[in-house]
């Protein structure tokens, strides 16, 4: 019995371990989640949803997703925001045509397991209030956020403002959160909402992308197709060129798989990028074919329909009317600030150029065998039997290169010397030749001849399977709310987010200043932040606007 | 409880007591083993592509070494943009102040633009760890130059390895040609400040000495004296100034050599 006794005490304490070490990683999987915010949760088409989020403990910095997708998982549109600090800021524009619903805005890492979701509502602002009485919504689950924390404490707030009055209040911070100097506050006054109130939810879907390509920077992969059999090409050389005043260049040679990545950093914005392909044997011709986008409705959140209740209606078509005066008023409701790129080389990836040539200064030619005769010295560009050839003479050596140089027309490679035989001197504001054997890793080019002109226009360089031009979403650009309107005094002020403060250092007290528009109605204070803990806490009041 | 199931067993008891925690270890070590599978996974090179550089024509040979090494050697490359590239055969070459890069893949010598490169080091010979910095130096024929770093911290004592092509007695090189060039060391030692900029330095003693203060010369000679220390080379010269710093006896930068 003593045996018995014994064999079940120490059973037990085993499985007491068992059992809290299971505890502890489903907990850690379970708390390390995004904390996603919006301004509102009701919006018109043609208006623009900001966005908070706290990112895990895990993504201290890098790039988090943030994908707009309806509520049958097609996805609309997407940003990409800088992380910083663990926390991230950024809009998205809803285009003008979105139909109405519910739709699901989800923050995600490209190597992370954790997603929020958060559902909104957006009406199309021509369609007027929607046509059915119901419509789909998050089943209940744990909401990822939503832990109030009493101790903020929010002063000075009247019951109501009247329109166009300047308002202010305290916002008194406890300790433990006022001294943590890396963390940072969001403060959002907006349009408050009778009656539909959305929650975040958090997922954990399985790994996505391998965790060495990190969570920084835009990836552009795909695979390379032997044209003729459409089985993966190994050795390609793909490259991928953005065109700029000093252009991106990035090049891999593929494997078995004939899978090619690249990532780009320091870019914001919508960028412009060629990527393009060819056999180095010159024996196959070959074709790009893009990842797939993610497939968002493996990882759609349940969804059950919901009536619309008399108030919720009633919201939808005043913010379609408040949206569409804005909209015949002209008044921005964000301005993009353009980032300066940061300059990741000092000169181009062809090198410092031997020789610089301004044709516009010259006298007009009209296409580019007069200019390589005329004003080029020491390059050969010969146009005989619809078969031109281009030489460049080699300094090192002392002849010519017996191969084609490489020839760029605003830093995008150009492999079909009939793109730009017709380009005359009205065409080109620049020509850069190098003489000299050139080599970017493994790639050799006999001498370089780079073309290019202040539009960046790249549209003699023709689409095909071995080319395809792309308009990537970069990292999200800095941004302004509510810029100050043209003639303040003769113009409506129809601002549904009277305050939008992303990124407030926590301070113990800290003044916070406003002023209402036109609207009448509710308005919220929201005060947003994550604590040391790795816990989002938030605080909220209603005042009425009349 | 076994034994009233399976009476007379003696052996089931301890086989089931072993066997659970057999298992409850197998399954810890498993879900050790996944969690740490990410991490194995090594990170990609995004980085060999980012060499830019021009073929290198070799030049004459004459009489004297040219080169830092004898053979490409393994090297480090840090980029202007910080970006680190590992596992480089490099090569310094001191006649033209150029860094030269084997690519085993394209059997090619690459001169590295240096205006992409923020210093670099190589493994010598005699294994020692050679470390350059590109800088600005603004004396006389100004331009980018690669420094060597003896020594470094707020001043920095550094060492460029010019070697120039000069007039010599006439002899005949190995293929019977008959040459009166020879390449000769004409390294210059500096010590450097990035405020205060270059000040050049003598590799003798009175040229250690006059870098610090009078008060303080008498403590770098009992040093050097009680190190026993006889200023006639690089290495000697090298290690007295390790010396000096580790007595917290600092030079006063701008003061005459």
């Amino acid at each position: 019995m003593v045996g018995i006794k014994s064999e079940l005490k120490v059973e037990r304490k085993l499985l007491t371990i068992l059992l809290l070490l299971t505890a502890l990683l489903g907990r850690a999987q379970v708390t390390d989640t995004f904390g996603l915010f919006t301004d509102r949760d009701l919006y018109a088409s043609g208006e623009f949803i900001l966005i908070k989020v706290f990112t895990p403990t895990s993504v201290p910095s890098g790039i988090v997703g943030i994908d707009l997708v309806s509520s049958t998982g097609n996805k609309v549109t997407a940003a990409f925001l800088e992380v910083k600090d663990q926390q991230a800021d950024g809009f998205i524009e809803l285009p003008d045509s979105l139909s109405s619903g519910t739709y699901l805005l989800r923050s995600s890492t490209r190597t992370g397991t954790a997603q929020t979701w958060k559902e909104l509502y957006i009406a199309n602002r021509f369609k007027g209030l929607p046509e059915s009485n119901a419509f789909p919504r998050l089943s209940a689950g744990d909401p990822a956020q939503g832990i109030n924390v009493q101790t903020i404490q929010l002063e000075g707030i009247e019951k109501a403002y009247s329109r166009k009055a300047n308002g202010h209040f305290l916002l008194r911070l406890p300790p433990e959160i006022a001294i943590q100097k890396d963390n940072s506050l969001s403060v959002c006054i907006s349009r408050e909402v009778q009656g539909y109130h959305t929650h975040s939810f958090p997922v954990i879907v399985d790994k996505k992308s391998d965790p060495s390509i990190g969570n920084d920077g835009t990836i552009i992969e795909g695979t390379i197709l032997d044209q003729e059999t459409a089985h993966p090409f190994k050795n390609a050389v793909v490259m991928l060129s953005v065109p700029d005043s000093v252009p991106g260049f990035k090049y891999c040679t593929t494997g078995e798989n004939g899978r090619f990545i690249f990532k780009l950093t320091n870019y914001y914005g919508k960028i412009p990028v060629v990527v393009q392909c060819y056999d180095p044997e010159k024996k196959r011709l070959l074709k790009i074919v893009r990842s797939n986008p993610e497939n968002f409705s493996a990882s759609l959140p349940t969804l059950v329909n919901q009536e619309f209740s008399a108030d919720l209606l009633k919201m939808i078509a005043k913010n379609i009317e408040s949206a569409n005066y804005r909209k015949i008023f002209q008044q921005q409701e964000l301005v993009i600030r353009p980032k300066p790129v940061a300059l990741a080389e000092k000169y181009p990836f062809w090198g410092v150029p031997s020789q610089v040539i301004y044709p516009k200064l010259f006298i007009d030619l009209p296409n580019f065998d007069e200019i390589s005769r005329e004003l080029l010295p020491l390059v050969k560009f010969r146009s005989y039997n619809r078969n031109p050839t281009l030489q460049v003479f080699n300094v090192q050596r002392n002849n010519f290169f017996s191969d084609q140089p490489l020839l760029l027309l605003n830093g995008v490679p150009v492999r079909d010397l009939n793109d730009i035989k017709e380009m005359g001197t009205r065409e080109i504001d620049r020509i850069e030749i190098a003489q000299s054997e050139r080599f970017n890793g493994n790639l050799r080019f006999p001498g370089v001849v780079a073309i290019s002109n202040r539009k960046l226009d790249c549209s003699r360089i023709k689409e095909s399977d071995e080319l395809i031009k792309l308009t990537l979403d970069a990292v999200q650009p800095p941004y302004a709310i509510n810029p100050p309107l043209e003639h303040p005094g003769k113009e409506p002020d129809l601002r549904q987010v009277l305050l939008w403060q992303p990124s407030l250092k926590p301070e113990q007290t800290m003044e916070i200043n406003f002023r209402t528009s036109d609207i009448r109605g509710s308005f919220k204070i929201t005060i947003r932040g994550k604590g040391n803990d790795g816990k989002i806490f938030s605080g909220e009041q209603i005042f009425e606007a009349n | 409880m076994t034994e009233r199931f399976f009476p007379g067993n003696k052996f089931l008891k301890p086989i089931k007591m072993k066997s659970k925690i057999l298992y409850i270890g197998t399954l810890l070590v498993l879900l050790t083993a996944s969690s740490l599978s990410a991490q194995e996974e090594l990170p990609k090179d995004w980085n060999t592509e980012k060499i830019k550089g021009i073929r290198f024509i070799p030049y004459d040979h004459y009489q004297g070494n040219s080169y830092l090494t004898e053979n490409f050697v393994p090297g480090v490359v840090v980029l202007d943009g910080g970006i680190k590239i590992a596992n480089l055969n490099l090569r310094y070459c001191e006649y033209r102040d150029e860094l030269l890069y084997y690519n085993a893949e394209i059997l090619t010598q690459i001169n590295i633009d240096k205006i992409s490169i923020k210093s670099f080091s190589l493994t010598d010979e005699n294994g020692v760890v050679r470390i350059f910095r590109q800088q600005f130096y603004n004396g006389f024929i100004p331009g980018n130059r690669f420094f060597e770093l003896l020594c470094d911290g707020d001043v920095a004592l550094l060492v460029y390895r010019k070697v120039v092509l000069q007039d010599c007695p006439v002899y005949y090189d190995e293929t019977r040609g008959l040459k009166n060039m020879s390449f000769q060391n004409a390294f210059s030692y500096y010590l450097y400040n990035s405020k205060k900029g270059y000040e050049p330095i003598a590799l003798d003693k009175k040229s250690l000495l006059s870098k610090f203060r009078e008060s303080d010369q008498g403590q770098v000679r009992k040093i050097l004296r009680e190190n026993k220390i006889r200023l006639k080379d690089e290495d000697s010269f090298v290690k007295a100034w390790k010396l000096l710093s580790s007595n917290n006896i600092l030079p006063v930068f701008g003061s005459k050599p």
